[in-house]
C-alpha cells in the first residue's frame, strides 16, 4: 500500500512506503508530545477546587484565586490582596500540589509596599509532603497573601499554579 | 529508485523531527558561564515583582453580614422581575447578574422563599445569556434549591456552592472580568438595600456596616483596572464607582479618620447626611445598570 504526500512547492505526489510513513508518524508525535508535556502546567482546577472544598468544612465557600506561576530565571513575588470584614471568621486553604516545585506563602495584614510587616501566617515550617495548608485567620481588616516563587535557573520553563480558597462562619 | 526515494523522505521528516527536538531542548545555545564572586561581597538576589492581584468576597457574604448587623426584610427594595433579554452586552449581562445574586442572597436570608425561586430562576436566564448557565445543572444545583425552598441553611449552602462551580468556570475559561463585573453589580444592589434599609430605622450597627463595606470598593475598582483590557466596556464601569469612592473619601467623618481602615477596634460610623450623598448616588448608579 502506498501513500502519497503532497508538498506545497512541487504539487507532486512523494510515493513513501507504510513503514516509512509510520516510523515517521511516530518520530512526529513523540516530538509534538514531548514539547507539550514539557511546557504544561499541571493545574487541574476542578480537582484543586474539590480538594480544598473538603478542607474548608465548616466554614461555608467564600471565594477562590487560582494563581498561574511561571518559574523564570529570576525570583519573583506575586500578591493577591484579600478584603475581609471585622466579626467574620475566616479560613484559608491553600494547595500547593499545582506546583513543580515549592514556594513560599506569607500571610500579612499589610501589602508588600510597607515598611513593616509581619507575617501573620506562613509555610516555612510546613513539610515539602504537605500540600494541602489550613489557615484560621484571626481579625483582620484586610489580608494580602504573597507567594514567593524561588529562582529556576535550569531553564526548564516550570509552570504550575498555586490555589486558595476562603471560607467564612 | 522507489527505495532511494522513501528514504529521503524518511530522512526529510526525521531531520525535521530532531530539529524541534533541538529547538525545544536548547532553548538558548550560548555557553554558561560560572562566576565565582569574591568572598567578601555582598550577593543581592533579584526579585521580579509582579502587579496584585484581587480576590473578591461573594454576593452571599456581604447579605449575610448585613443581616448579622441587624438589616431587616423591606418587601419592594430588590430589583423588579424584568425579561432578562432586554440585556444585550456582555456587561449589562453581567451586572445584572450580580444585581440578581444580591437580591437572591437577600431574599434567601430573609425566608423569602418564592422571591427567592424567582431569582435563581432570572440568575440562571442571565447566566444561559451569557454562556455559563451549564454551572446550574452541576450537582442539580437548581433541582436542589427547588427541593430545599423551606431550608434557609440549606439555601445558603446551595448559593455558596454555585458561587464556588461559577468562579470555577470563569477561572477555566480565563473570564475573570466577569467574576469582577458580576461582584460590581452585587456590590451596588447590596449597598442600595442597606442605605435604603438604613433610611427607615437609622440603625448605628447598620451604618457602620455600610461604611464598612465602602472600604472595599477600592479593591472592586482595582480589580476591574486589572481586567480591563479584556473587555473596554469596564472603562465606563470604573469611572462610575471611581466617583463614588470619591465622594466617600472625601465626606468629613472619613477624612477626620484615616486610620479607621486599619483600625481594629474603631468602627467608622458616617452622619445620616453623609449616608444619604452616598445613597444618592449609589441609586443613582443602580438605575443605570437595571435599564442597561
Amino acid at each position: 500500500m502506498k501513500y502519497e504526500v503532497f508538498t506545497n512547492s512541487l504539487k507532486k505526489p512523494l510515493k513513501m512506503s507504510k513503514k516509512a510513513f509510520y516510523i515517521s508518524l511516530v518520530g512526529l508525535v513523540f516530538v509534538f508530545g514531548f514539547t507539550t508535556i514539557q511546557t504544561a502546567d499541571n493545574c487541574d482546577k476542578k480537582a484543586l477546587t474539590t480538594s480544598c472544598k473538603k478542607k474548608l468544612d465548616p466554614y461555608k465557600y467564600d471565594s477562590q484565586k487560582f494563581t498561574k506561576i511561571n518559574f523564570t530565571k529570576k525570583a519573583q513575588q506575586l500578591e493577591v490582596e484579600v478584603p475581609i470584614f471585622i466579626g467574620e471568621k475566616y479560613r484559608l486553604v491553600f494547595n500547593t500540589s499545582g506546583l513543580p516545585k515549592g514556594i513560599k506563602i506569607n500571610v500579612y495584614t499589610k501589602d508588600k509596599e510597607a515598611k513593616k510587616r509581619e507575617p501573620i501566617f506562613s509555610n516555612k515550617d510546613a513539610k515539602a509532603e504537605d500540600k494541602e495548608l489550613v489557615f484560621d485567620v484571626p481579625r483582620a481588616r484586610k489580608m494580602f497573601v504573597d507567594y514567593d516563587v524561588p529562582a529556576d535557573s535550569t531553564n526548564a520553563k516550570l509552570t504550575g499554579c498555586m490555589i486558595f480558597m476562603v471560607g467564612y462562619k | 529508485m522507489l527505495l532511494k526515494k522513501n528514504s529521503l523522505a524518511l530522512k526529510g521528516v526525521l531531520f525535521a523531527a530532531a530539529s524541534i527536538v533541538l529547538v525545544a531542548c536548547g532553548g538558548d545555545t550560548h555557553t554558561e558561564e560560572t562566576i565565582t564572586p569574591p568572598q567578601d561581597s555582598v550577593v543581592v538576589a533579584e526579585v521580579e515583582t509582579e502587579e496584585v492581584t484581587y480576590s473578591l468576597p461573594s454576593p452571599l457574604q456581604i447579605a449575610s453580614i448585613f443581616k448579622k448587623s441587624g438589616l431587616k426584610y423591606k418587601a419592594g427594595v430588590t430589583s423588579e422581575l424584568k425579561d432578562p433579554a432586554k440585556y444585550t452586552s456582555n456587561l449589562s449581562k453581567a451586572l445584572n447578574l450580580g444585581v440578581y445574586s444580591a437580591d437572591l442572597s437577600y431574599a434567601v436570608l430573609n425566608k423569602q422563599n418564592q422571591e427567592a425561586m424567582n431569582y435563581m430562576k432570572l440568575s440562571r436566564q442571565l447566566a444561559d445569556n451569557l454562556g455559563m448557565g451549564t454551572v446550574f445543572d452541576q450537582g442539580n444545583l437548581s433541582k436542589r434549591f427547588e427541593k430545599n425552598l423551606n431550608n434557609e441553611d440549606s439555601l445558603a449552602y446551595i448559593i455558596a456552592e454555585l458561587q464556588m462551580v461559577t468562579d470555577m468556570y470563569l477561572d477555566e475559561n480565563d473570564q475573570q472580568q466577569i467574576t469582577s463585573i458580576v461582584f460590581s453589580g452585587a456590590w451596588v444592589e447590596s449597598m442600595y438595600i442597606g442605605s435604603k434599609v438604613y433610611e427607615k430605622g437609622k440603625d448605628k450597627s447598620l451604618n457602620s456596616k455600610l461604611a464598612e463595606q465602602m472600604t472595599i470598593l477600592s479593591s472592586i475598582i482595582k480589580a476591574l483596572q486589572a481586567e480591563e483590557k479584556k473587555d473596554p466596556a469596564i472603562t465606563g464601569l470604573i469611572a462610575d464607582l471611581v466617583v463614588i469612592k470619591d465622594i466617600y473619601d472625601g465626606l468629613p467623618s472619613v477624612k477626620g479618620n484615616p486610620d479607621a481602615a486599619d483600625d481594629m477596634e474603631k468602627e467608622l460610623t458616617l452622619t445620616d447626611d453623609e449616608v444619604a450623598q452616598l445613597t444618592t448616588k449609589i441609586e443613582a448608579l443602580r438605575v443605570k445598570f437595571i435599564n442597561g
